[in-house]
C-alpha cells in the first residue's frame, strides 16, 4: 500500500447481525451455500446453489422460494421498482436463464409472480457462462456477458416477453471474460460499460448498433466494478490493484490510489467498500463456488469527504450489501455481519479529538446536521485556533457562529490590543449580518480608529441604507469622539440626522459656513429649531451668511435643491417668528439691524417684540454715534420707522424706549400720535423750550384748549428765565379764545415773584375795557327789555280794563277794504267775515296770530310735562347710572334729550302777550337744580377722567 | 504542502480556496465550461498527485492530454529545481504538441518569495513555455492561467497542428456545432500540477 492514505477513523461498529426470534430467521438458511446477493427496497437477497432465492427483511426473517431448478448465478434488484431480475440455471448444459419477478405479485404457491423467463445466447451460440448481468432502472434494458467475451443488450420491457424485444449481440473483439457491466446514464443518452481484467470500453447504446469505444487499457477482476450514484456524479468506478479509477463514458475521470489486491467493491451512498486480499495469504480463487475462509480486510472508504471510514479484517467475506443505511457483510461460514454507521455526534467527537475541525464541518454539512450542530463545531475550531495562537484563522471560525453564540463570549477573547484587527473583522461580520447592537458599534469604530483602519471606516459607514446593520447614532458618537469628524459628518449627513451633523460642524470642526450651508437644505421645520439651538454660534462666526439665513426663515423659506413645485401646490409658505430669534443677534447689533430692518419690510404686520428692538437698536446706536451727520441719519431712519409704525398700533414701549434714550423727535412724535398734547407740553416745559411750548399750544391748542392754561401757569412759575414775550403771547391767545376769566389769569402770573404787572398791564386793560363795554351793552339791553316789558304790562293792563276800539279798515286776510260783515280780535286784526270763515280753522282764533301762539302753546305745554316727569325721570337716571358700566355714555344720554338744560325759555316768553294767558313760572330753571349735588359731583369727575 | 495545484483547481472550477488541503492521493478530476472565440469549450483537467510514490499512475494521464500547467510554488526553490524532470517527464509521455504553461503559485506569499519572477520568465522562454505567476488563494491570474492555455491549445487547432480527429491528442469536437472537448493532462507531482484540457 502506498505510505500516503486518506485519513482512518472507526466510523462504523461491527456487530454480528442478531438472527430473528420467531418466523424463519437467518439460521434456517445458514447451511446453504450463497453464490449471489442482491439488495434495495427494504431487502437483502440471496441466490443460492440449489436455486433457491431468499429475501431477508429488516427483522431478518427469511422468505425463500426455488427460482432455478439447478443454481442461481447473479442476482440484480431494481431500486425504483419492485423487481427482482436474477440469471440461474434450470438445466444442465443449457445456456442461463434470465428471469425477472415482480415481487408485488403472488402466483398460485405464493411466491413471487415470474414475469419473463429469456434464454441467454451468447455471440457464438455456445452454452456458456454468465458473468456478470445488469438491468436498467427504466425497465427496457439488460444486459449479460459471458467468458468468452460476448455481451447481449436485451432492449424492450423486461417485465414481459414480447415479440417487440429484441437481443442485441455487442461486438467487444475480445476473447477474455467479461468481469463488469454497467449502465450508465438516464433517458436517450445510456451508455453501457464493460470491463475485462485488461480493458474497459463503453458502448454508446443510443446508436443503432453500439460500437466498442475504448476508454482505458485496464480492467478488474469480477465483482470489482459498479455504477456510482450521484454524490459521484454516477461515474464508473473501476477497482484495480494499484487504484480506484472512475470513468465518465467519455473520459477518464479521477483516480484514487488504494494499493492491494481486492477480491470486492461496492458502492453504497457515498461510501465504497472494498475487500482487500489479505496480504498474508496467497491468492485465494475468486469464482464464487470455492470461496475459503480466509482472511479478508474490509475498507469502507468515504468518497466525498476523502477519508476512510472504517477498516477491520474480517474473515471469509463472501457478498457485501448496503441496506438500511448499514453494511452487511456475509463472512466465513454464512454469519451476517452488520457494520453500523456511528452517529454524526460520536463521530464529530472523534474529529474534535483529533482537532479536524475543517473535516467535522463537510461532515456535518453533508449528514444535513442542523445549523447549531455546525455552530458547535465552529465554536470547538475557533477556541482550538484560539489556543493555538491562530487569531486570524479562529476569527473566521468564530465568524460562523454568528447568530447563535452569544458574540460577547468572541468578543472579550479579542479585546487584547494586538488583536483588534481579528475583533474588528468580527465585529463587522456581525453588523453584516445585522446581529450587532449599539454596544457592537461602538467597538467596531472603536478598533477601526484605534487600527486607523480609514479604509475599512469609509466602507463601514457608506453601507447603504438598505443594508444598514447598526444604530447610526452611536456610530457618529463614537467617530465623533474618536476625532473622525469627517467620518461623523458623513455618517450625519447620510443618514439625516441633522442635529448630529450640526453639532460635530459646530463644536468640533468648525466649520461654519458648511453647517449654514447644510441647514440651508434642511426642510423648514427642521432648518428652524436648528438655527435656534446654533443661532448664535453661527451667528459669531459668519454673522452676513446666517443672518441671511434668518432672513430667509422669516420670509419665504425654502429649502435649497427643493422642487419649485412644492410650493405650486399651495401650501402656505412657513414662516419663523422674527422674534424668537432676536436674541441669537446679542452680540450682533448690525446684523440683527438688518435682520429686522428685513423683517419689517417684508412682514406688514410685524411684531411689537421686533419693532421695539429695532428701534431700540437705533436709539442706542445714535447714542453711541459721534459723527453728527451720522446722528442724522440715524434719526431720520428711526423716525421713520415710528411713522411707520405708528399708524398701526404704537405702544407705550416705543415711548418708554424714546424717552430712556432721550429721542426727542420720536418722544414728540409719539405724543403727538396719540394725542398726548398735555404730555407734549409737559415735555417742552422740562426741557424749558419756551419757544416750543407756544408753538405747542398754537398747533394743538385748538383740540386742547387747557394746553393754554397749563403754558401760562408755566411761565407763571418760570421765576429765573424771562418769559414775559411768551407769557404775553399766551395772554394773546387765551384773550382771544377767551379761555380764563382774567382774575384767575391775574391770580396764577401772581404767583410768580418775577412777574411784573407791565406783562400783563395791557392784558389786563384790554380785558377791564372790553368788559366794561360789555357791561354797557348789557345794561343797554336790560334797559330796552325792561321798557318792553313796562309796555307789554300796559298793553294787558289796557287788554284787561279798558275798552278796545276796533278801528280797523282793511282785512287782514285779503287786504282789501274790510266791509260788513267783519270780524274783529283784540288783537287789532279784522276780516271779512267770508274771509274770515273760509280763513279761519275755528271761530275763536284770530288766523294770523294763531300760529306764532300755538307755538307758544306747546312749548309751554311741553315744559309742563317735563316738569311732571321730572321728578321720575331723576330716579330713572340715578337708577341707570349706577347699573350701568359706562356712566358717562349714560349721562351722554340724558344731556341729549336735554334734561339738563337750562330753562329759562318760559320766563322770557311769559311776557308774550296771547289769547290763551299765561302761567307765569319760576319753576324752569328749578329742573336743574333738581339734580342732586352728588351727581353733579360725579358728572364732573367723569367729564375730568375722560379729559385725561 | 504542495505546491498548489489541487487548490489551482478548485479556485477554477469552484471559486473558492480551501487553506486546509489534504494530499492528493491519485489524480482528482474537475471540469468547466468556458467560451473562446465565441465557442463554447469544456475543459477538463486532471490534478494529478505530485507525491513521487504516484508517479506511475499519473504518468499516464498525459497521454491523451492537450496541454499541461506546470506548477511550482515561488516560496520555495526546491520546487522551481524540480521543473526540468517534471518537463522531461511531461514531454516523454505525452502528445510533443502539448502546450506547457508554468505556473509560479502562491504568489499572495510576497514576503516568503525564493523564486524571482524573472526566474520563472528565464526558465519558460528557455524551454517554449507560457509563462504566469498566480495565487490560488486570491484567484490572481487562475482564471488566466486555465484560459491562456486553452487558447493556445485552441490557436493550435486553428494552424492545424492538432488532429481533431485523433482523440489521443485529448481533443474531441462535441456533439453539436462546437468544439467539446477532449482532455488531456500532463502532472507532476510535487511541483506542479498539471492539467491540461482543451477545447
Amino acid at each position: 500500500m502506498a505510505l500516503i492514505q486518506w485519513r482512518r477513523f472507526n466510523f462504523f461498529n461491527k456487530q454480528i447481525v442478531d438472527p430473528g426470534l420467531s418466523g424463519r430467521t437467518w439460521q434456517h438458511v445458514k447451511d446453504r451455500q450463497f453464490l449471489c446477493s442482491a439488495c434495495g427496497r427494504g431487502q437483502l437477497v440471496f441466490g443460492d446453489s440449489q436455486g433457491c432465492i431468499h429475501s431477508v427483511n429488516h427483522n431478518f426473517q427469511v422468505s425463500s422460494f426455488k427460482a432455478f431448478e439447478i443454481v442461481v448465478t447473479h442476482l440484480f434488484q431494481l431500486k425504483q421498482h419492485n423487481i427482482l431480475a436474477a440469471v440461474g440455471v434450470d438445466e444442465m448444459g443449457i445456456n442461463p436463464v434470465i428471469k425477472v419477478w415482480n415481487l408485488d405479485k403472488k402466483d398460485k404457491l405464493g411466491n413471487p409472480f415470474c414475469c419473463r423467463v429469456q434464454n441467454t445466447i451468447p455471440s457464438n451460440n455456445v452454452p456458456s457462462e454468465v458473468t456478470d448481468f445488469a438491468v436498467h432502472e427504466n425497465l427496457t434494458l439488460m444486459a449479460v456477458s459471458f467468458v468468452q467475451g460476448s455481451v447481449v443488450l436485451y432492449k424492450g420491457d423486461i417485465a414481459k416477453d414480447r415479440i417487440t424485444n429484441k437481443n442485441v449481440h455487442l461486438t467487444t473483439d475480445v476473447s477474455d471474460p467479461i468481469t463488469g457491466l454497467s449502465f450508465y446514464g438516464v433517458g436517450k443518452n445510456i451508455h453501457l460499460f464493460a470491463t475485462t481484467e485488461r480493458m474497459l470500453f463503453t458502448f454508446n447504446l443510443q446508436e443503432k448498433s453500439p460500437k466498442k469505444n475504448v476508454l482505458d487499457r485496464r480492467g478488474c477482476p469480477p465483482r470489482c466494478s459498479m455504477s456510482s450514484d450521484s454524490i459521484l456524479d454516477n461515474q464508473f468506478i473501476l477497482t484495480a490493484t494499484d487504484a480506484v479509477y472512475l470513468y465518465h463514458p467519455d473520459s477518464v475521470g479521477s483516480c484514487f490510489v488504494f494499493e492491494g489486491e481486492k477480491i470486492m467493491a461496492k458502492w453504497g451512498s457515498g461510501y465504497l467498500v472494498l475487500v482487500y486480499k489479505d496480504k498474508a495469504k496467497g491468492s485465494i480463487p475468486t469464482t464464487s463456488t470455492m470461496r475459503l475462509l480466509d482472511k479478508n480486510v474490509v475498507t469502507i472508504y468515504d468518497m466525498k469527504q476523502k477519508l476512510i471510514a472504517y477498516s477491520a479484517p474480517l474473515p471469509g467475506v463472501q457478498e457485501v450489501l448496503y441496506e438500511w443505511g448499514s453494511i452487511y457483510i456475509l463472512g466465513a461460514d454464512n454469519s451476517l455481519v452488520c457494520l453500523q454507521e456511528i452517529d454524526i455526534h460520536q463521530k464529530l467527537e472523534m474529529l474534535f479529538k483529533k482537532n479536524l475541525y475543517s473535516l467535522a464541518v463537510n461532515l456535518a454539512k453533508s449528514q444535513n446536521l442542523g445549523e447549531e450542530g455546525l455552530v458547535e463545531i465552529f465554536t470547538q475550531y475557533g477556541d482550538h485556533l484560539y489556543s493555538k495562537g491562530d487569531f486570524d484563522n479562529a476569527i473566521t471560525q468564530y465568524i460562523r457562529t454568528i447568530g447563535h453564540l452569544e458574540p460577547s463570549y468572541i468578543i472579550r477573547k479579542f479585546l487584547d490590543a494586538q488583536r483588534i484587527h481579528n475583533l474588528a473583522s468580527y465585529l463587522q461580520a456581525l453588523h453584516e449580518k445585522g446581529m450587532a447592537n449599539e454596544d457592537h458599534t461602538t467597538l467596531l469604530l472603536n478598533c477601526f480608529t484605534k487600527l486607523k483602519d480609514v479604509e475599512n471606516l469609509n466602507k463601514f459607514i457608506m453601507t447603504p441604507e438598505t443594508e444598514l446593520h447598526f444604530d447610526v447614532e452611536t456610530a457618529i458618537k463614537v467617530c465623533r469622539q474618536a476625532g473622525y469628524h469627517q467620518h461623523a459628518l458623513q455618517l450625519a449627513e447620510k443618514h439625516h440626522k441633522h442635529k448630529w451633523y450640526l453639532k460635530i460642524q459646530l463644536e468640533d470642526t468648525h466649520q461654519y459656513e458648511k453647517a449654514l450651508a447644510y441647514i440651508k437644505k434642511l426642510p423648514f421645520k427642521e432648518a428652524e429649531s436648528t438655527v435656534k439651538q446654533y443661532g448664535k454660534v453661527l451667528m459669531c462666526n459668519v454673522p452676513e451668511e446666517t443672518t441671511h439665513l434668518l432672513k430667509n426663515l422669516c420670509t419665504d423659506y425654502r429649502p435649497i435643491g427643493s422642487q419649485p413645485s412644492d410650493d405650486a401646490d399651495g401650501r402656505p409658505i412657513s414662516k419663523s417668528n422674527g422674534e424668537e430669534f432676536i436674541h441669537i443677534f446679542v452680540n450682533t447689533p448690525e446684523m440683527l439691524v438688518k435682520f429686522l430692518e428685513h423683517l419689517i419690510q417684508a412682514d406688514n404686520k410685524p411684531s411689537e417684540a421686533v419693532f421695539n428692538t429695532l428701534l431700540e437698536l437705533y436709539l442706542h446706536k445714535m447714542n453711541q454715534t459721534d459723527n453728527a451727520k451720522k446722528k442724522v441719519d440715524i434719526e431720520e431712519t428711526t423716525l421713520k420707522l415710528l411713522k411707520d409704525f405708528s399708524s398701526k398700533s404704537l405702544t407705550d414701549q416705543a415711548l418708554v424706549l424714546c424717552q430712556m434714550h432721550n429721542f426727542r423727535p420720536g418722544i414728540l412724535y409719539l405724543y403727538e400720535a396719540q394725542g398726548l398734547y398735555q404730555q407734549i407740553l409737559r415735555y417742552h416745559m422740562d426741557h424749558e423750550a419756551h419757544g416750543l411750548i407756544v408753538e405747542t399750544c398754537r398747533r394743538h391748542g385748538d383740540r386742547d384748549v387747557t394746553l393754554w392754561q397749563h403754558a401760562l401757569t408755566y411761565f407763571a412759575q418760570q421765576r429765573d428765565s424771562d418769559c414775559r414775550q411768551h407769557i404775553a403771547q399766551v395772554l394773546t391767545h387765551i384773550e382771544k379764545h377767551n379761555l380764563l376769566p382774567p382774575l384767575l389769569v391775574i391770580q396764577l402770573l401772581s404767583r410768580n415773584p418775577s412777574t411784573t404787572l407791565s406783562v400783563v398791564k395791557d392784558y389786563i386793560l384790554r380785558r377791564i375795557r372790553q368788559e366794561s363795554d360789555e357791561i354797557k351793552k348789557y345794561e343797554r339791553s336790560i334797559e330796552e327789555h325792561r321798557e318792553t316789558t313796562e309796555k307789554m304790562k300796559k298793553n294787558i293792563e289796557a287788554l284787561k280794563t279798558s275798552a278796545t276800539i276796533f278801528q280797523e279798515t282793511k282785512c287782514s286776510l285779503c287786504t282789501h277794504d274790510l266791509e260788513l260783515p267783519a270780524v274783529h280780535f283784540l288783537c287789532q286784526h279784522a276780516y271779512h267775515q267770508h274771509c274770515f270763515e273760509s280763513y279761519a280753522e275755528n271761530d275763536d282764533e284770530c288766523p294770523v296770530c294763531a300760529g306764532p301762539n300755538r307755538k307758544i302753546m306747546e312749548s309751554l305745554k311741553e315744559q309742563e310735562q317735563t316738569l311732571s316727569s321730572s321728578l321720575a325721570l331723576n330716579e330713572q337716571f340715578l337708577s341707570q347710572l349706577k347699573r350701568s358700566s359706562d356712566g358717562f355714555s349714560v349721562i351722554a344720554d340724558f344731556f341729549s334729550k336735554g334734561v339738563f338744560n337750562k330753562l329759562t325759555l318760559v320766563g322770557d316768553e311769559e311776557k308774550i302777550p296771547n289769547g290763551g294767558g299765561a302761567r307765569a313760572t319760576s319753576s324752569g330753571s328749578m329742573t336743574s337744580h333738581r339734580i342732586d349735588p352728588s351727581l353733579q359731583k360725579e358728572l364732573l369727575m367723569m367729564q375730568q377722567a375722560n379729559r385725561m | 504542502m504542495g505546491v498548489g495545484k489541487s487548490c489551482l483547481l478548485l479556485q477554477f472550477t469552484d471559486k473558492r480556496f480551501q487553506p486546509v488541503h489534504d494530499l492528493t492521493i491519485g489524480v482528482e478530476f474537475g471540469a468547466r465550461m468556458i467560451t473562446i472565440d465565441g465557442k463554447q469549450i469544456k475543459l477538463q483537467i486532471w490534478d494529478t498527485a505530485g507525491q513521487e510514490s504516484f508517479r506511475s499512475i499519473t504518468r499516464s494521464y498525459y497521454r491523451g492530454a492537450a496541454g499541461a500547467l506546470l506548477v511550482y510554488d515561488i516560496t520555495r526553490r526546491d520546487t522551481f529545481n524540480h521543473l526540468t524532470t517534471w518537463l522531461e517527464d511531461a514531454r516523454q509521455h505525452s502528445s510533443s504538441n502539448m502546450v506547457i504553461m508554468l505556473i509560479g503559485n502562491k504568489s499572495d506569499l510576497e514576503a516568503r518569495r525564493e523564486v524571482k519572477k524573472e526566474e520563472g520568465e528565464a526558465f519558460a522562454r528557455e524551454h517554449g513555455l507560457i509563462f504566469m505567476e498566480t495565487s490560488a488563494k486570491t484567484a490572481a491570474n487562475v482564471e488566466e492561467a486555465f484560459i491562456n492555455t486553452a487558447k493556445e491549445i485552441y490557436e493550435k487547432i486553428q494552424e492545424g497542428v492538432f488532429d481533431i480527429n485523433n482523440e489521443a491528442n485529448g481533443i474531441k469536437i462535441g456533439p453539436q456545432h462546437s468544439p467539446a472537448s477532449g482532455g488531456a493532462g500532463g502532472s507532476r507531482p510535487r511541483q506542479q500540477a498539471d492539467s491540461g484540457g482543451c477545447c
